[in-house]
């Protein structure tokens, strides 16, 4: 690939759809004398306003592939284009900056401080967006009354279920209103009726806020719910499959 | 804003309350122990801070008060003859060797021939006037409440100083000493005690000034005439810091206190960041997903600063409120204690100190703070 052209003019209608875009990216870890390729040589692209879902079995690199695609990782060979940025050219600062501005995280544990109410765990990462104290009140009051947690927003994760936490977890991504929100196994740790909850809350976020939302997980549950199904295994995609008709076509490049 | 280190302190404050302790008890140990020492060491200026002379005049090279020789008492007549002296009277040091009745064995004293006139310099502070003036009866003397029981005597009982008898005739109080016991007599009284044949003039030579802001201009001045024997001149601020600074340094008790200080700032950090560090580490996923949210690692490091800043304040007032009391009961029990405000200021600052310290010690640990680690 010639960086000097990063986007041929044949797919530049493609890059208005795609939010994601990875390119013939390896990544490998070393412990001891122990040298593992989680991904090699892995390529795709994921499109705006959808839920993909990447499922496989653990251990086969799908958690490394949302760290590397997320910039939470860096790459050893290959790049990853998020919304046009090259995460790779980006410094520390400037990564911490583009999280920022365009990225959600929800986690498979909540990881919600003990000492904060559901709201202030949602106005928390606001005030550092440089927002108005209003705005932010205001962003974090709709994103929980959109998890439908507004009747619990003065609880302390403590006094919060299970399933609430992870829809505070969510509520907190969400009212930094990114273009990309990436979730890892957000229902591991969730009965059958919370986890469907979440996914729910999760497809409707991309309907309705036309947020790209990528998720890692190996819930067999969520196949049905996701727009697209990613199936990885051995940091290959075996299968590229799509639930309903496409908006557009868009496939993965194993 | 989001409080959020001010929040985690209240929500878990047991988990900061060793930190809070080893801060305050750091603070309180420090504060004690220069309210002590100040209190200890300050006792060996009383005979320059409880009297009103401005200017000292002494044996050349002497270090403390009790350590003076005498001189020539013709030097009284070279001081008067400067304009700006106002009056000169002659104090005595004796070193006494005190045996009472009582079996206490023998008690180094150190005696103190003062003039008895109502309006003399020496201990105008300290002792009051109907006292003094019972010291012109011969062999009289006057000792500290604090020192009775040492020296086994009560008001109207008698012992031998060097082996003469004096007769006790009052009590004072805040003329406690260091290393001894002050007895008070006049100035007749003491040369009678003197058995040295070689002191043939007074210790000192005390002198009031027209204008006591000229004290050091005179001291200066005075000095280095050798007419009348060898003296020297000091202002009385210089002689009485001389004093403390022989005490604090030439004794050890100085290098104490700063062992002390470093002892309890190390014991006092460690604990501190060991707590704080273990707050960081509890929350350690937490600031990792508000990393991966684009909260910066700065930002987080001043969550963990500013939790540092509110462990020193918080020690720090406990600290204050448990020094207040412990200094007014140890003045209560005569216990020598002085806090004076650079001492204080010196306190807080080695607290915040401390609580700096643990928090860039605690921060270290924030590197765990990894957002990459949340996806395995």
């Amino acid at each position: 690939m010639n960086p000097a052209i990063p986007f041929p003019a044949a797919i530049a209608n493609e890059v208005q759809t795609v939010a994601l875009r990875a390119e013939n990216i390896s990544k490998a870890f070393v412990s001891g004398k122990q040298h593992t390729q989680v991904l090699d040589g892995l390529s795709l692209h994921i499109n705006a306003a959808e839920l993909t879902l990447i499922s496989g079995p653990s251990g086969c690199g799908k958690s490394t592939l949302l760290a590397v695609l997320s910039g939470l990782q860096k790459l050893d060979g290959g790049r990853v284009l998020a919304l046009g940025s090259e995460l790779g050219q980006l410094d520390l600062r400037a990564l911490e900056r583009f999280r920022l501005q365009h990225t959600g995280f929800v986690f498979q544990g909540f990881n919600l401080f003990p000492a904060l109410n559901a709201f202030e765990q949602v106005e928390l990462p606001l005030n550092h967006m440089g927002l108005s104290r209003s705005e932010a009140r205001e962003r974090a009051r709709a994103s929980l009354d959109e998890v439908g947690l507004s009747h619990r927003m003065k609880l302390r994760p403590s006094e919060l279920s299970g399933g609430e936490k992870q829809r505070v977890a969510i509520a907190r991504a969400l009212a930094k209103e990114p273009e990309l929100l990436f979730a890892d196994e957000p229902t591991s740790a969730l009965d059958a009726a919370n986890g469907q909850m979440i996914i729910d809350i999760l497809h409707r976020i991309a309907r309705t806020h036309g947020t790209t939302v990528l998720c890692v997980s190996h819930d067999p549950r969520l196949v049905v719910h996701a727009d697209r199904v990613l199936a990885m295994e051995d940091g290959k995609i075996l299968n590229d499959l799509r639930n309903h008709a496409p908006v557009s076509a868009s496939k993965g490049t194993p | 804003m989001v409080a959020l280190a001010r929040k985690t302190l209240i929500y878990e404050w047991r988990r900061f309350l060793p930190a809070m302790l080893a801060v305050g008890f750091a603070g309180l140990l420090q504060l004690l122990q220069l309210a002590l020492v100040l209190g200890i060491f300050g006792s060996t200026s009383l005979y320059i801070t409880g009297s009103s002379a401005d200017v000292w005049i002494g044996y050349p090279g002497t270090q403390s008060v009790g350590q003076g020789r005498s001189i020539d008492s013709d030097v009284e007549s070279r001081i008067l003859m400067d304009p700006a002296v106002q009056r000169v009277e002659p104090y005595i040091w004796v070193d006494g060797d005190w045996r009472g009745k009582a079996e206490t064995g023998g008690i180094s004293v150190f005696v103190s021939g003062i003039d008895t006139h109502i309006d003399a310099l020496m201990f105008s502070n300290a002792l009051p006037i109907e006292l003094r003036e019972r010291l012109n009866e011969p062999d009289s003397v006057v000792v500290d409440r604090s020192d009775l029981d040492q020296l086994g005597v009560d008001i109207g009982g008698t012992a031998t100083i060097n082996g003469r008898q004096v007769r006790v005739v009052g009590i004072s109080s805040g003329l406690r000493a260091l290393g001894g016991v002050n007895v008070l007599c006049s100035l007749e009284t003491a040369r009678h005690l003197d058995s040295d044949a070689e002191d043939i003039g007074p210790t000192y030579l005390v002198a009031k000034l027209r204008d006591p802001t000229q004290a050091d201009a005179v001291a200066l001045r005075l000095r280095g005439d050798t007419a009348f024997g060898p003296y020297t001149t000091w202002s009385a601020d210089d002689f009485a810091n001389i004093s403390v600074r022989y005490w604090m340094f030439d004794t050890g008790a100085g290098a104490g206190v700063l062992f002390l200080a470093g002892i309890v700032f190390l014991v006092g950090a460690v604990i501190t960041s060991q707590t704080l560090i273990a707050a960081v580490n509890g929350s350690v996923r937490e600031y990792a997903t508000l990393n991966a949210l684009g909260v910066g690692v700065g930002a987080l490091r001043r969550v963990v600063l500013e939790q540092a800043f509110w462990v020193g304040a918080l020690g720090l007032l406990g600290a204050s409120v448990l020094g207040v009391v412990l200094l007014l009961l140890a003045r209560g029990q005569n216990v020598p204690v002085v806090l004076n405000l650079p001492a204080a200021l010196g306190c807080i600052v080695l607290v915040m100190g401390l609580a700096a310290v643990s928090g860039l010690a605690a921060m270290r640990s924030l590197r765990a703070a990894d957002p990459a680690t949340l996806l395995r």
